[in-house]
């Protein structure tokens, strides 16, 4: 699957900050995660990026060791559900609070190391006036 | 005759750039710019921070930390590093001593502005980001240490200086797959090395005014006052370890032996000329050498000998690495190495001596003369430890020389076999 605008997908957070509309599309968002219903197997927002990328996978092996074992067991439980064709019980979904970009930041650093990277491969050297 | 005479007086007189007199002080650390006229071209600046293995707080800390160096700072990430010194046309290294962790760049004149800060960065704000470590310095460190165990003589060596001093300089310089360091423990270690009291800067091809003017305008960043690191001061215990070597891992390995003796204090003139003395490699290629150590070396095809003298601030180890491509041949050759060693404590020749003086004299005066030597010759001096003076060596006399070496031998060997265990001597077999 290609994703537009890098492994994160394509975001507008940006422009809805700047033009003030943060606080009244924020329910909405709630309401959509909500629906999504990827909560209710156990899963984080960000266990639903797609791993098959290299940036992906280089920012997954840079999670901590209790992120990565978290994240595994995340899954092994949604997949069990999944199974059974039930969700969890109510008490047992991820809370709202709970629902943290852990990996977002990893692969927004992994992004930006390939970019710099592109752009040193690309960069054009001007000599200096001696 | 006065033709002849003059070489050797021109050793004499370049000594005199490291003495303490033109050390000068910016920003708090210590700079010295040595303009020897050897480096037309190009520039060397190295940043010596006192924080060797003898200083380490956990096993190995000191060669993570120099794997650390060039890694992302607040002035960019190790790509950025590293691409701009390719496009300025430089060469960045690090080296870790017992004593010292060397960071050096090397480049073309009048690239200091660019290099200065990359140095001074490196103090001041290294990240140690967890990712970097995992991926970048822990498969370094664990390589080294791997090449390192793979080579019988480091591996002698190192553990060499383990037996004789315990702890401190008995430290290894690489870490070891038995204590894991962790990232806090680098961080901890840097932040107490990166102290200002414990930074040198020295350049080559570079004056000291020009240095300091770069230092004081780009150093400043590093914690001010005095290094909190600490070492215990050096014992020598002597002993003896035997370590098991597969010559798999590397065909090209012999089974190696190391006699060494650890005496206190710095190295003295009259151990300095020991080494000389007893030889070992020749001076003249293709043909076995007249020491003592080298003849003895030449009966056996494809082994060496060579004996060493490694000064510290505070102690010294003498010692002789025997190498032989069979077991057998090693336990031969070391029975006439000690009876050697046993001959020097015995008596030393006036024409040996000699020799030895002339050789010694030299060996003094070529490590002021090449880039990588320099910097560890000048270092001790430079943090105000005393140096030996080349001068000193014409005044040394056989029985001072004799009463040195026997005090020296005197002491317990220490003695580390590297290779088949079944097959190599003992300590108390070797008869020293």
């Amino acid at each position: 699957m290609v994703l537009l605008g890098g492994p994160t997908g394509i975001s507008l957070v940006s422009q809805v900050k700047a033009f003030g509309l943060y606080n009244f599309l924020k329910p909405v968002a709630n309401a959509y995660a909500r629906a999504a219903g990827y909560r209710k197997v156990g899963l984080k927002y960000d266990d639903l990026l797609v791993e098959e990328r290299d940036d992906v996978a280089k920012a997954i092996s840079r999670l901590s060791a209790q992120e990565s074992y978290d994240r595994v067991y995340r899954f092994r439980v949604a997949f069990q559900q999944d199974l059974m064709r039930r969700p969890l019980p109510k008490e047992q979904w991820v809370k709202a609070e709970d629902d943290v970009r852990y990996l977002t930041p990893l692969v927004e650093g992994v992004s930006k190391e390939i970019q710099e990277r592109d752009s040193w491969d690309t960069v054009e050297v001007e000599r200096k006036a001696i | 005759m006065s033709l002849l005479r003059l070489p050797r007086a021109v050793p004499a007189l370049r000594r005199s750039y490291a003495t303490a007199a033109n050390v000068a002080e910016a920003a708090g650390v210590k700079v010295v710019g040595i303009e020897n006229g050897s480096r037309p071209s190009t520039t060397s600046v190295t940043v010596a921070i006192r924080a060797g293995s003898r200083y380490e707080t956990t096993p190995g800390v000191a060669n993570v930390l120099k794997n650390f160096a060039f890694k992302s700072t607040a002035a960019g990430s190790p790509l950025r590093t590293v691409r701009e010194t390719e496009l300025y046309g430089g060469v960045l290294s690090t080296a870790v001593s017992r004593e010292h962790i060397f960071l050096t760049a090397e480049f073309l004149r009048g690239d200091e502005a660019h290099f200065l800060p990359l140095l001074a960065s490196v103090l001041s704000s290294t990240q140690f980001l967890a990712h970097e470590y995992s991926e970048l310095v822990l498969p370094t460190v664990q390589g080294e240490a791997l090449a390192a165990a793979a080579d019988p003589v480091a591996a002698a060596i190192d553990t060499a200086h383990q037996v004789a001093f315990r702890r401190g300089l008995g430290n290894s310089i690489y870490a070891e797959p038995t204590s894991p360091v962790t990232l806090d423990a680098v961080k901890q270690y840097a932040k107490a090395a990166f102290a200002k009291s414990n930074i040198a800067v020295i350049g080559q091809g570079i004056s000291t005014e020009a240095l300091a003017a770069a230092v004081e305008s780009t150093f400043g960043g590093e914690g001010a006052g005095a290094s909190s690191l600490a070492t215990p001061a050096s014992q020598y215990f002597g002993g003896e370890a035997r370590i098991a070597f597969d010559s798999h891992a590397n065909p090209t390995a012999q089974p190696t032996l190391v006699i060494a003796y650890g005496a206190a204090g710095a190295a003295t003139p009259e151990l300095s000329v020991l080494p000389h003395l007893l030889g070992g490699e020749s001076s003249l290629k293709w043909a076995p050498g007249t020491s003592p150590l080298a003849q003895a070396a030449a009966k056996i095809p494809g082994a060496s000998v060579r004996s060493f003298l490694t000064g510290y601030t505070d102690a010294s180890l003498f010692g002789v690495v025997v190498s032989a491509p069979t077991a057998e041949a090693v336990r031969s050759l070391a029975t006439e190495v000690a009876a050697a060693i046993k001959g020097a404590a015995a008596g030393v020749k006036d024409d040996e001596l000699k020799r030895a003086v002339a050789k010694a004299k030299f060996a003094e005066a070529t490590k002021l003369e090449t880039a990588d030597s320099l910097v560890a010759a000048v270092t001790p001096a430079v943090f105000g430890n005393a140096t030996l003076d080349v001068a000193s060596f014409d005044a040394l006399s056989a029985a001072a020389v004799t009463k040195a070496a026997s005090t020296l031998f005197s002491a317990k060997p220490t003695v580390v076999a590297v290779g088949n265990t079944h097959v190599l001597p003992y300590a108390d077999e070797l008869g020293l």
